[in-house]
């Protein structure tokens, strides 16, 4: 059972991240139907797939809270022994049940009435699935101030909604318009809506982030200051690729201009948007930097932590990790599990240092550094076009994968006695195996493009999309580190390892995308190599001791 | 390859990269941070002192909380939650505290929804 709570907890962080991005979609939708869609009143087909994503976005949200709100009754009914009638009163179950309300009301009123037909009091159910929305953040549960915190949540991520989310539905507009006339109007009334919904979304990021991370320790000191400082590198990039949009826009007052380049700057615009709005879940889940001030990193540990030393290329003798000690001295005490990839500590004689264990995570990091460091010189080298050979560059993918799949996880087959399929059942592990055949078949994609063993776009595109969705995995998911000091230090090398992968797949995907003749594609040609190469640097520098 | 083959194996590739993003989302840590409490962290008390207090930094939910006491024999009661004067305080009282090592298991739902929990542990001495 305790192990079930755990399983259903955890889907409830990733429902939670869900439901932002749907959240947004919906909200998005209806601002843009009311804003900006009246422009293309005649194309059927736009209307349609307009209503379609804006139907199937707030049905998802509505199952999706729905399995939420169950998933949260039952933790409650079982941990804290409650019974149903007690435990449905709760705020989380009111705010659900308007939700979804609202959710079901934006079909019945998007399924009704023509799109261009959409009056302001379209937005009514937008408002209320964003007060939901705002009951179940932070300001909710504040003591002080709690108004002004939910006024500043709401205004901020009802911008976010109506920037980011809309932005999916320009994509269908655009591609449909009927004419240039109409995607420059369109385009144009975005962009206006765009440039509102930055400025308010920027006043409440600001007014949330004095509330929440309150001073400069709190801002570098903490997880929740750290995870705020990547979501705002996130949003520069995001603004710099909409301050291209906006200059596109604006340069499409030329007869000869395109739709085309818009587009994939859009749906550039919105995968990094998505991985924002990611963050943003993530961010939720923790408490704010205020309130964590009994452990908090200074500024001393970090410039020790990231100060530059000489790699770590030797690795510990595997005799000496942690799970080799606790199992000799296991084996003299028979009550304890056997074959079992947790070990309690706690019962053992000595405790363990895990000094070797941070020395091989230490060595694995570095030597994945050097790969990467490899493979970029070697993506850099193909793109000067002189060294044909240097194509092959993917491979160093395998050569990742293939080290991964040995030094992972050493108390696993082939290093360690726990047998192959047992291994999976260990939640760390499983990610660790996830991971590993995703690079591998990443590397093979690569790899066909690189050599032109196959010319289909999909295969071109996974690169880049994998190497957004990696970058969005490094900056939530948790570290098993119990020491909460470990765990933030850790951060300092993961957080600008996931903004470059993020970056890293943006460039690769609008390289591939915009027209061959485009004045950007040769400088985003060189963006996600130089990437790699400081992604290899980072991890080259990576400490745990 | 054929380009549907290629197109299906793009899309298993990406399914499999979206799995391992959801499997890696952070675990929450809940909002709600004990930041007082009566006894504190390994503090001692006589076996008179039977009323708990705990102090959090959100606006919790006292209904649907719930607070335990194991005792130095490791048997655990469930302790009745007094009504709520402060929107982030919860005290309760135990009886028939024996001297030893106690530890008080706090489970708590704050307003917004978030579920925390943590312990604190002290002595009963006699005085």
């Amino acid at each position: 059972m305790v192990q079930l709570l755990a399983i259903i907890s955890f889907a409830s962080v990733i429902m939670r991240a869900v439901t932002l991005c749907l959240q947004s979609l919906v909200i998005g939708g209806l601002v843009f139907a009311v804003c900006v869609g009246s422009c293309d009143r005649s194309s059927e087909k736009v209307e349609q797939q307009i209503r379609r994503l804006i139907v199937g976005s707030a049905s998802s949200l509505a199952f999706a809270t729905v399995v939420l709100t169950a998933a949260n009754i039952l933790v409650l009914m079982v941990s804290a022994d409650l019974k149903f009638s007690e435990a449905i009163g709760a705020n989380f179950v009111l705010t659900g049940g308007l939700c979804i309300a609202a959710c079901l009301a934006v079909v019945a009123i998007v399924k009704s009435v023509r799109i261009w037909q959409f009056r302001t009091a379209a937005l009514i159910p937008a408002v209320l699935i964003l007060i939901t929305s705002v009951m179940s953040s932070h300001a909710a549960s504040r003591i002080n101030h709690g108004a002004l915190l939910a006024l500043f949540t709401a205004i901020h991520q009802g911008a976010t909604a109506t920037w980011i989310g809309g932005l999916p539905y320009l994509w269908i507009a655009l591609k449909r318009a009927r004419d240039l006339e109409t995607a420059r109007e369109l385009s144009r009334k975005f962009s206006n809506l765009a440039v509102a919904s930055v400025a308010v979304l920027a006043a409440g990021g600001l007014g949330l982030g004095v509330a929440y991370i309150g001073s400069w320790q709190g801002f570098y000191g903490t997880t929740y200051g750290t995870m705020a400082a990547a979501k705002i590198v996130l949003f520069v990039c995001l603004l710099a690729l909409g301050a291209l949009n906006f200059s596109m826009v604006r340069g499409m007052q030329r007869e000869d201009a395109t739709v085309v380049n818009l587009r994939r700057f859009v749906e550039a615009e919105i995968g990094l948007g998505v991985v924002v709005i990611l963050t943003a879940a993530s961010l939720t889940s923790q408490p704010p930097a205020v309130d964590q001030l009994a452990v908090r990193v200074n500024s001393a540990d970090i410039i020790e932590r990231l100060a530059p030393r000489w790699p770590r290329l030797k690795s510990p003798d595997q005799q000496e990790l942690n799970y080799v000690i606790a199992g000799r001295q296991q084996s003299s005490v028979p009550s304890l599990a056997k074959d079992s990839l947790v070990q309690p500590d706690a019962q053992l004689a000595d405790p363990p240092d895990y000094l070797a264990d941070r020395e091989w995570s230490e060595y694995n990091h570095h030597w994945a550094g050097l790969v990467m460091l490899v493979l970029g010189f070697l993506a850099l080298a193909s793109n000067t076009g002189k060294a044909p050979w240097a194509r092959n560059w993917p491979i160093m993918f395998l050569v990742l994968a293939v080290f991964l799949f040995f030094r992972a996880d050493p108390e696993v087959w082939p290093l360690g006695p726990t047998s192959f399929w047992a291994s999976l059942l260990a939640p760390e592990v499983f990610q660790h195996r996830l991971t590993v055949a995703l690079i591998v078949a990443f590397g093979i994609f690569e790899w066909k493009v690189r050599t032109g063993r196959t010319d289909s776009t999909y295969a071109a595109l996974v690169f880049p999309a994998v190497s957004v969705i990696g970058g969005a995995v490094l900056l939530t998911h948790s570290h098993a580190i119990t020491d909460v000091k470990e765990q933030l230090l850790a951060e300092f090398n993961h957080l600008p390892l996931a903004i470059l992968g993020v970056v890293a797949g943006v460039s690769r995907w609008l390289e591939l995308r915009i027209p061959s003749e485009d004045r950007a594609r040769p400088i985003l040609s060189w963006v996600w190599p130089v990437c790699f190469v400081l992604i290899g640097v980072i991890l080259l520098n990576y400490r745990e001791i | 390859m054929r380009p549907q083959t290629t197109k299906r194996f793009s899309a298993v590739t990406l399914t499999i990269a979206v799995a391992t993003l959801l499997f890696h989302v952070a675990a929450a840590s809940g909002h709600a941070i004990l930041i007082a409490s009566t006894p504190k962290e390994g503090g001692v008390i006589s076996k008179s002192d039977s009323t708990f207090a705990l102090q959090f930094n959100v606006r919790i939910d006292g209904i649907r909380s719930r607070i335990s006491l194991v005792r130095p024999d490791g048997s655990v009661q469930v302790v009745s939650i007094n009504k709520q004067t402060s929107p982030n305080t919860l005290t309760a009282n135990a009886a028939e505290l024996i001297p030893g090592i106690y530890h008080i298991r706090w489970q708590v739902l704050a307003v917004d929804g978030h579920i925390s929990s943590g312990e604190v542990r002290f002595t009963v001495r006699e005085f």
